[in-house]
């Protein structure tokens, strides 16, 4: 199927170099130290974030210069096309789960909190491409509004090559499964560091620059729009108490 | 009450406040100050020469130092405040206490009443009977004596203001919320009191319980029956601090009152109502601006 | 702006799948109009004053075209008087989605710039997009919004133009056949007409009605008859071919006889056999049919019988000798399933060449069109050019096959040319098989280097230096396209080098470029009698690629050391520059080598390899590589007219030998190279093993005479072959390898990745491994290895689409399309050569009986490489003039004494019988031996011509040739036999 129609639009209607639509929400539950909703299209994930706290379980896994990241990836049943069976603990769910870590680990300034934990968990609601990406975004937000410190903002973004020569950014379920091959960059987007880089199939050489330039533009754009909302969220909370919160 | 069913969408939001001048607000990763004169507080890193900020908040400048204060912060204990915890495990000569802090607080043997009041050298007999004093689950109320390097906080129970807590309600706020004053304790006019404990965890009792409570802190005041309308002023309470803290309203002694008298013509049901805890935190908000207007 | 697109999907299991899809509607989307002021397009599709043709509409308008006017009417809109046409997306999409063939004729025309074709995205665009609503169909759906661009456009251009003069003003006009499209749109104040109303009110093109498609019933008063049972609806066949009751295949008609086809079903072996009117139900040659199995006892057998539908028309009624069919019910063992069609899934229709039949009616419009290729029915076309045509040969496509009427309906797309002349018969042949032959355009003209060529220091920094090496190639006479040289020299150690040079086209021809798509696209050399149609411009191909003598040139060399038992020790390969010393010919090579006096490098080098090639020969027989026959024969064509003057058979001489045998070697040696380094996408050649029901009819044939014929391995069938020699009859054991080469599966291209590493044996060479790598100027797989053999020696970079597995088998499927193709055209073309060959004259000649059929002999004449039919049994409305007896268990036919088995000799007078304008028959008349009533006398005897070339007079005995039974072409710069 051509994933780029002659006119230069993709199937869904964006241009080559265009995101999905993102709202987001930052928190949305009570009960977690802090919560965000991010929907990219429509992929839809809710993450939430608990810490730092003192360690759960076994004292042993304590590190004592750092805090203990750990997360957690689960999909509901109903969020893709065929109910799925097990939300969590199968094979992906666990390989993402690890793939989050290693990107928030990258950002969280865990050298504050010596022998805490904090746990992050993240929930797909509807799973429509880009499932990794929105999940990374979701948990930033959740942390900045859980207040841990980060050092900057962590965005992933993907994007994949259409008819061997496009490149396209952020990538829905239809033009993934239509075997392209798909990269994610998950990076930083202020000092253009990359922290996590994943292929989906073969590229060809000379295609790579081009495919992991689109994607860090695309982070970029996606961490304008995070940070904007951000800023939304803590002027109205501030606002109304009156800029008077304490803390420390 | 039959249990009512909404849409995310059709939260209710308060109405804006005007701020004429919004303090500057700072996102991860934003350069907070060009060079090297100011140093780095809290939520602040140091990146080559420049400070960024490393949470979502304002910034505050207190002497040399740059602070970066974001909304909402686990608690960090200080010398001096007063928390309410709950006894989360027994250890040798300690107990643990959870206290919403990023590490549980020690409660050391010797940091307590003794309940026969004495004053002596803590015996291996007493740390056999630690349990009789406070078993896992009791919730305490207690005083922070002293912050460890890695910013876990010892408490001490020594006065009698402090110690067990008996039949009341437990109310979790965010920490930030809570803003800091002399005294914690306070005791409202219509026969409860609460204590506000400054790592968000809020207790609201009956007035009289309090007073009954001399000696050791440690008798069960369980078998003594809280009449109905006690009940229902605790519940009042607590549904008007659930409803401010909702709305990002500062709790302290003054705003619950107000929110008090403002709930009294509701129903204690329907103040679960997301429109009436809309109302409340509204009205709270505008005698608290124009309290702080007129100070 | 975001919606989504909400549907539910039934997946292959029979799971109901919801699909939510994004939707964007987009606010920049323009409407291409140069008109228009609001919209900031650079460049403007939509002319700023369309002219009006039609007399009906007279303001300047844009037309918008609906969905079935494009897929019906496309050759109206390929006519250049449309212009300003406005394409909607639910247009294209929808055609895109009903035929590839027509959506990419439709791209062709929007990419010319001249028509103004401008596609308008309106799905995606704000104002006009929308959303289905409750209980409309999808068809209704789609008409909607083409009615609301219409509408959009209306009042998007009217604000443009408020300072126009309303009369003048631009105005949008909707062509639909759809009748309740038409009513909403005149309801809702659009302008709109059928297609047949504008086309009609153009004012200056006549030729253009003719044109359009039959579309609409015929209403006649009377209600017609049904002829052929109804096509069951596609949602009926797909639930009879999951259930298993129906069956899905291709329908492939039968050459001979055209009330019978068969059909190929996936996954089974044995072909369905379709049999009458009923049976084959309207299906055309090469269309995806359903069918149904009739009960074990209906079941008949393939006829053997030659049926043409010969007559004029008999109106709509069926042909009666469907009983000759049934007769044909003989012997249950013969019997195979049979069925008929019930459904069509998918048409495989295209345009057709042929001639128009002469109607018997005066002043009439409708006419029947007959086309070139005999498996595709007559197709009823009207016209209104009908004396202008009748001696031309014109382009028909097909559009309906209605239940009542006999023959399909269809619509005149255009003229070629007078019938018979040289140049529109080639023409003919080329578009029956397919064969790209227009010009090279510019841009492929643009990547070739500018004269003139040298060679600057860089290259011979690049390659190695050979030209002190004694080089020659050796090549066909006339031949210009030169590929491969050799040399041989004598080692020190006593070993021998030898080197196979091939001109290096992978460094000409870049991939990616025009001319690499082009060459790609044509992917073979076609090889006609009088033309080349070349894959590459001839630049290349005759000058800077062709290893011309005392000229230097960019090669690809393959370098063995071998010892002097033809062992090989070492392979190398480079690119190199090498200057051939001399090009010759077979001839020339063969008579230095056989001359003692000759001793310089070159005979001497010619020697050495003639003498290596005989042992590798040797060699690759003992493998058990087959030696297959094919009469080849070449033309001699006149200078000046081109006509074929004299055609004698090809001689095979040693250095036809030598020259193969060693480009075999660098062909084996290369494969094996690039598969070791890309194991997945190397390109590769095999030749499947025939299976063994091939060889039945080779089989039959030998032991007919006492030959037993091994088939179970390639080496037991050479043996085999080898020993099946009849002394008195020298010309049986070629005619038996003709036969077995009729057995052989086609050889074809494949990538290394899409099969397991057993499959790739190449049975004819007996070998294991194969590929092409010596011809790249002629073949395009050659310039594909050439390019993966640089990599592997570090002289070229690779592409992404080299690697693709996916790309390459694509590409190796349109190779071996085309070079099926181009076999087929070159056959063609020499059977058009050998009619043009036979005009005029009346010879005798010598042949043999190859097959013994119930109403014909076929017989195969060595000397022309024709196989003729000669009928013994006499056509309808004959009478018999000598009494054949046809037994079919001893395959013979017998009258009087005379007996004629297969193989046998007989002498035949051929013919030329031009009666048939598109199909000029050879006809075979029996001379010897002599049966009273039949025969003829020798045609040394003088008698008049009884074929007079102008009158339709049939004469007895009319025979048919098929096409000829040759492997191989000849020509003036064929190259080695292909394998």
């Amino acid at each position: 199927m051509d994933l780029i129609s002659d006119q230069g639009l993709r199937l869904d209607g964006r241009r080559p170099n265009e995101l999905r639509k993102i709202r987001c929400k930052l928190g949305v539950f009570n009960q977690p130290d802090g919560s965000a909703y991010l929907e990219q299209g429509n992929t839809k994930v809710l993450a939430a974030v608990y810490g730092p706290h003192e360690i759960r379980g076994s004292r042993t896994k304590a590190l004592h210069d750092q805090a203990l990241i750990n997360c957690q990836y689960s999909m509901a049943t109903f969020s893709t096309g065929e109910r799925k069976r097990r939300p969590r603990g199968d094979r992906k769910s666990i390989e993402m789960s690890i793939h989050l870590r290693q990107a928030l680990q990258a950002v969280i300034k865990t050298e504050l909190y010596a022998r805490s934990q904090i746990d992050i968990f993240v929930e797909v609601l509807q799973a429509d491409g880009g499932n990794y990406c929105t999940c990374v975004n979701a948990a930033t937000l959740a942390l900045i509004d859980a207040g841990i410190p980060i050092t900057e903002y962590m965005v992933a973004c993907t994007a994949s090559l259409a008819n061997g020569e496009t490149p396209l950014v952020d990538i829905s379920h239809l033009e993934e499964t239509s075997g392209g091959p798909n990269l994610t960059v998950a990076a930083m987007p202020m000092s253009g560091q990359i922290v996590l880089l994943e292929m989906s199939q073969r590229f060809h050489l000379d295609h790579l620059d081009k495919v992991m330039k689109h994607a860090l533009r695309g982070c970029q754009e996606i961490k304008a729009v995070l940070d904007k909302a951000v800023r939304d969220h803590v002027a109205s909370a501030g606002a109304a108490c009156n800029w008077e919160f304490k803390t420390d | 009450m039959p249990p009512t069913i909404r849409l995310a969408s059709e939260r209710v939001e308060l109405r804006k406040v005007q701020d004429d001048n919004p303090p500057k607000i700072y996102t991860p990763g934003e350069v907070v100050h060009q060079g090297t004169d100011y140093l780095r507080g809290h939520g602040t890193y140091l990146d080559e020469d420049c400070v960024k900020s490393s949470v979502a908040g304002i910034c505050q400048k207190i002497n040399k130092w740059l602070i970066v204060r974001p909304i909402k912060k686990r608690y960090n204990g200080e010398v001096g405040d007063v928390v309410v915890g709950r006894i989360s495990d027994l250890q040798m000569k300690r107990w643990r206490v959870d206290t919403n802090a990023r590490l549980d607080s020690i409660l050391l043997l010797s940091s307590v009443n003794l309940p026969t009041g004495e004053l002596r050298r803590r015996s291996a007999e007493d740390e056999a009977t630690m349990r009789k004093y406070l078993q896992e689950g009791d919730l305490i109320c207690a005083e922070v004596q002293q912050v460890f390097n890695d910013h876990s906080l010892s408490l001490y129970t020594r006065s009698l203001k402090y110690g067990k807590l008996g039949q009341g309600t437990l109310v979790k706020v965010f920490p930030s919320l809570v803003k800091r004053q002399k005294t914690h304790f306070h005791d409202f006019p219509w026969g409860t009191s609460a204590i506000l404990g400054n790592n968000g965890y809020i207790f609201i009792y009956p007035t009289s319980q309090r007073s009954g409570k001399e000696g050791d802190g440690y008798k069960e005041d369980a078998e003594e029956t809280i009449t109905l309308e006690e009940r229902e002023n605790i519940a009042r309470v607590r549904n008007c601090i659930v409803a401010l803290a909702h709305y990002k309203q500062m709790l302290y002694d003054t705003s619950i009152a107000v929110a008090f008298e403002e709930s009294k013509k509701y129903e204690i049901t329907q103040l679960l109502t997301p429109e009436v805890m809309a109302k409340i935190a509204s009205v709270a908000q505008q005698s608290l601006l124009q309290h702080s207007r007129n100070h | 702006m975001l919606t989504t697109k909400t549907f539910l999907k039934k997946t292959k299991r029979g799971n109901i799948l919801k699909i939510v899809r994004e939707h964007y509607l987009r606010e920049d989307i323009w409407c291409g109009s140069a008109l228009c002021d609001k919209c900031p397009m650079s460049e403007p599709v939509l002319s700023e004053n369309p002219e009006s043709a039609s007399e009906l509409f007279s303001f300047p308008h844009y037309i918008v075209l609906d969905t079935c006017v494009v897929v019906h009417q496309i050759d109206v809109l390929e006519e250049k008087t449309l212009c300003n046409v406005i394409i909607p997306q639910t247009v294209i999409e929808e055609v895109k989605h009903q035929s590839s063939t027509i959506y990419k004729r439709l791209k062709d025309i929007i990419g010319n710039p001249g028509r103004n074709f401008y596609v308008f995205v309106n799905e995606h665009h704000m104002k006009t997009y929308i959303e289905r609503q409750r209980g409309e169909t999808a068809n209704d759906r789609n008409d909607r919004a083409i009615r609301k661009t219409v509408a959009w456009y209306q009042s998007h251009l009217a604000s443009s133009q408020s300072g126009i003069n309303k009369s003048e003003r631009v105005q949008i006009l909707l062509l639909t056949n759809d009748g309740k499209n038409k009513e909403l749109a005149a309801k809702e104040g659009l302008c709109v007409a059928s297609v047949r109303e504008y086309i009609q009110s153009l004012v200056g093109c006549p030729g253009l009605q003719d044109k359009l498609a039959v579309t609409e019933p015929e209403r006649d008063g009377n209600a017609r008859e049904y002829l052929f049972p109804p096509h069951l609806p596609p949602s009926l066949i797909h639930d009879g071919i999951k259930s298993g009751k129906l069956l899905q295949g291709t329908f492939y008609a039968s050459r001979e006889n055209f009330l019978e086809g068969h059909v190929n079903v996936e996954g089974q072996e044995k072909m369905i056999l379709l049999q009458g009117h009923a049976g084959l139900n309207r299906a055309v040659d090469g269309d995806s049919v359903a069918i149904e199995l009739l009960p074990e006892d209906q079941w008949s057998s393939p006829s053997d019988i030659v049926l043409q539908d010969e007559e004029d028309d008999p109106g709509d009624i069926l042909d009666d000798r469907t009983e000759a069919l049934s007769a044909s019910r003989a012997a249950s063992s013969e019997r195979i399933p049979t069925g008929r069609v019930v459904g069509i899934i998918r048409r495989k229709w295209r345009q057709y060449c042929g001639i128009l039949q002469p109607s018997p009616v005066k002043d009439t419009v409708r006419h029947i069109f007959v086309p070139a290729e005999r498996k595709i029915p007559k197709i009823r076309i009207e016209t209104r050019q009908s004396e202008v045509l009748a001696s031309q040969r014109i382009i028909v496509a097909i559009d309906s096959w209605p239940r009542h009427s006999r023959y399909p309906s269809g619509h005149f797309v255009r003229a070629l040319g007078p019938i018979g002349d040289k140049d529109t018969e080639n023409e003919v042949l080329l578009l029956e098989h397919d064969v790209p032959h227009s010009q090279f355009s510019e841009a492929v003209n643009a990547c070739l280097p500018k004269l003139p060529w040298i060679i600057t220091d860089d290259d011979v920094a690049e390659r190695q230096d050979l030209r002190h090496i004694d080089v020659c190639s050796v090549d066909p006479p006339g031949c210009t396209d030169i590929d491969d040289a050799l040399h041989c020299r004598f080692l020190d150690n006593g070993h021998v080098e030898v080197g196979v040079h091939i001109a290096d086209v992978s460094h000409f021809i870049r991939p990616g470029t025009a001319l690499d798509k082009e060459a790609a696209l044509r992917a073979t050399t076609v090889y006609l009698v009088d033309k080349r149609i070349d894959m590459v411009p001839e630049l290349l191909s005759s000058n800077l690629c062709s290893l011309r003598g005392n000229e230097e040139r960019f090669a690809f060399s393959c370098v063995w050391e071998m010892t002097r038992e033809a062992r090989i020790v070492a392979t190398r390969f480079h690119k190199s520059i090498i200057r051939s010393r001399a090009a010759l010919t077979y001839e020339q090579a063969q008579l230095r080598i056989d001359d003692p006096a000759q001793k310089d490098a070159i005979a001497t080098s010619l020697r050495e390899l003639n003498r290596l090639a005989k042992i590798l020969k040797r060699r690759r027989i003992e493998n058990g590589a087959l030696v297959l026959a094919s009469p080849e024969i070449r033309f001699q064509v006149d200078s000046e007219t081109h006509d074929p003057i004299e055609v004698e058979a090809k001689k095979l001489r040693e250095t036809n030998s030598m020259v193969e045998e060693f480009m075999l070697l660098a062909n084996i040696s290369v494969a094996e190279k690039i598969v070791e380094e890309f194991p997945e996408c190397a390109m590769l050649r095999r030749h499947p093993e025939p299976p063994v029901a091939n060889f039945e009819p080779l089989v039959k044939a030998g032991h007919k005479l006492g030959f037993n014929i091994v088939t179970s391995t390639g080496k037991e069938l050479a043996a085999s072959l080898d020993e099946a020699v009849l002394p008195d009859n020298p010309y049986f054991n070629t005619m038996l390898r003709i036969l077995a080469t009729r057995c052989m599966m086609q050889a074809v291209y494949f990538t290394s990745g899409m099969l397991q590493p057993d499959e790739f044996f190449h049975y004819g060479l007996a070998c294991p491994i194969y590929t092409h790598f010596t011809s790249p100027i002629r073949r395009y797989a050659d310039i594909i290895v050439h390019r993966l053999l640089a990599v592997c020696i570090g002289a070229d970079s690779t592409y992404s689409d080299l690697l693709d597995k996916r790309k390459s088998h694509a590409l190796c499927h349109n190779l071996n399309y085309r070079n099926r193709m181009a076999q087929y055209a070159g056959r063609a073309s020499v059977a058009l050569h050998t009619h043009l060959f036979f005009r005029g004259k009346v010879q005798d000649e010598e042949g043999y009986v190859l097959f013994v059929r119930k109403n014909a002999l076929q017989i195969l004449i060595p000397k022309y490489g024709l196989e003729g039919t000669l009928y013994v049994v006499p056509k309808k409305g004959e009478v018999a003039t000598a009494n054949f007896v046809y037994n079919e268990e001893e395959q013979t036919q017998k009258c009087g004494d005379v007996t004629f088995r297969s193989f046998d000799p007989v002498t035949v007078q051929l013919s030329l019988d031009r009666s048939n304008l598109q199909h000029e028959k050879l006809v075979l008349k029996l001379v010897k031996p002599v049966i009273p009533g039949f025969s003829v006398p020798s045609s040394d005897e003088p008698i008049p011509m009884a074929i007079d070339e102008q009158d339709g007079g049939k004469c007895k005995d009319g025979s048919v040739v098929d096409t000829v039974s040759q492997k191989n072409k000849s020509s003036p710069s064929k190259k080695k036999r292909k394998k």
